[in-house]
């Protein structure tokens, strides 16, 4: 592999197509979009800086994410307030990069309603379309974890969902 | 695909983002300032004698505590001598009064006498003597 012999353009080509999933991972996960960039260009940094290490039994993409996750969770290291309270509505990163819709984005609701982890292994689930053998690699977390918290995750956004769709209904 | 995760799905690709031309150009210009770290740390190595060295004397160590251990001398046992129990103990005065049984029970032992020999005046009436 080219990139893992150090050539910067083949590492950048190879990332290329990750480059805007890891953004908007990291948005999900940062205070504001500058943070959300810095924390993608530490992460590129970071798997470039450590390619050698770099497993191919793993995905590519399995081995970005736990670099990403660990970046994002340091660039809010700093923060006193946990990740669902770090913004308003509207200076939030994330709302800001949604368009307008009349029902809610469920991955709005998800971050409100899941703690940091279980929000993860869901985006990285659904979002992703990540095994749960790579969710827990990701999350640094047994397989049985990951199945436990991935349905509880679910039954959450389940009853967000129908509750959701019910008060638009009730609402005409 | 069910409903949930149909939506997820499609409200993950809502989300609107673009890598920026200027954060393309800084993550370049980073990378192009770094020099990939090599697979495995190189390990700080010991030469071979090191190894031996070590080996032996762990080896003398452990043999000098068990020499030390075992060519202690033996602290000397302590003997006691033969004391007078008689001569210690002192004499208990036991003094404790008989109980006075026997008058029940020689009345019982009279009844019981006056009773053989009812019987055996019956008996003797009864045989016709």
């Amino acid at each position: 592999m080219a990139a893992q012999a150090g050539s910067v353009g083949a590492f950048t080509d190879l990332v290329h197509s990750y480059r805007e999933r890891l953004l908007r991972f990291l948005l999900t996960r940062c205070a504001n979009f500058a943070d959300a960039e810095d924390a993608l260009q530490d992460t590129l940094i970071n798997a470039f800086r450590y390619i050698k290490t770099y497993d191919s039994r793993w995905r590519f993409s399995t081995w970005l994410y736990r670099i990403a996750i660990r970046n994002a969770a340091r660039s809010r290291s700093g923060d006193v307030l946990p990740p669902g309270d770090l913004c308003d509505e509207e200076s939030d990163p994330l709302r800001q990069c949604i368009s307008d819709s009349e029902i809610e984005n469920l991955w709005l609701s998800a971050r409100r309603l899941l703690n940091d982890e279980v929000f993860a292994a869901m985006w990285l689930r659904y979002a992703e379309d990540m095994s749960i053998k790579d969710i827990a690699a990701v999350l640094d977390r047994s397989a049985s974890w990951t199945k436990v918290n991935l349905m509880r995750g679910r039954r959450v956004l389940d009853e967000e969902m129908n509750r959701a769709v019910t008060e638009s209904e009730a609402y005409g | 695909m069910d409903r949930l995760a149909k939506r997820l799905r499609e409200n993950a690709e809502d989300i609107q983002v673009t890598v920026s031309d200027e954060l393309d150009r800084r993550i370049t210009a980073s990378l192009q300032g770094i020099e990939p770290l090599p697979d495995k740390p190189v390990r700080s190595g010991h030469p071979a004698s090191f190894w031996w060295a070590s080996t032996i004397t762990g080896v003398v160590a452990a043999a000098a505590v068990v020499a030390i251990i075992n060519w202690r001398v033996p602290a000397p046992v302590a003997t006691e001598e033969a004391v007078d129990l008689a001569a210690v103990v002192p004499e208990i005065d036991w003094k404790a009064e008989s109980a006075m049984l026997t008058s029940p029970l020689q009345q019982e032992l009279d009844d019981l006498e006056a009773d053989l020999r009812k019987a055996e005046e019956k008996v003797k009436q009864d045989i016709g003597l």
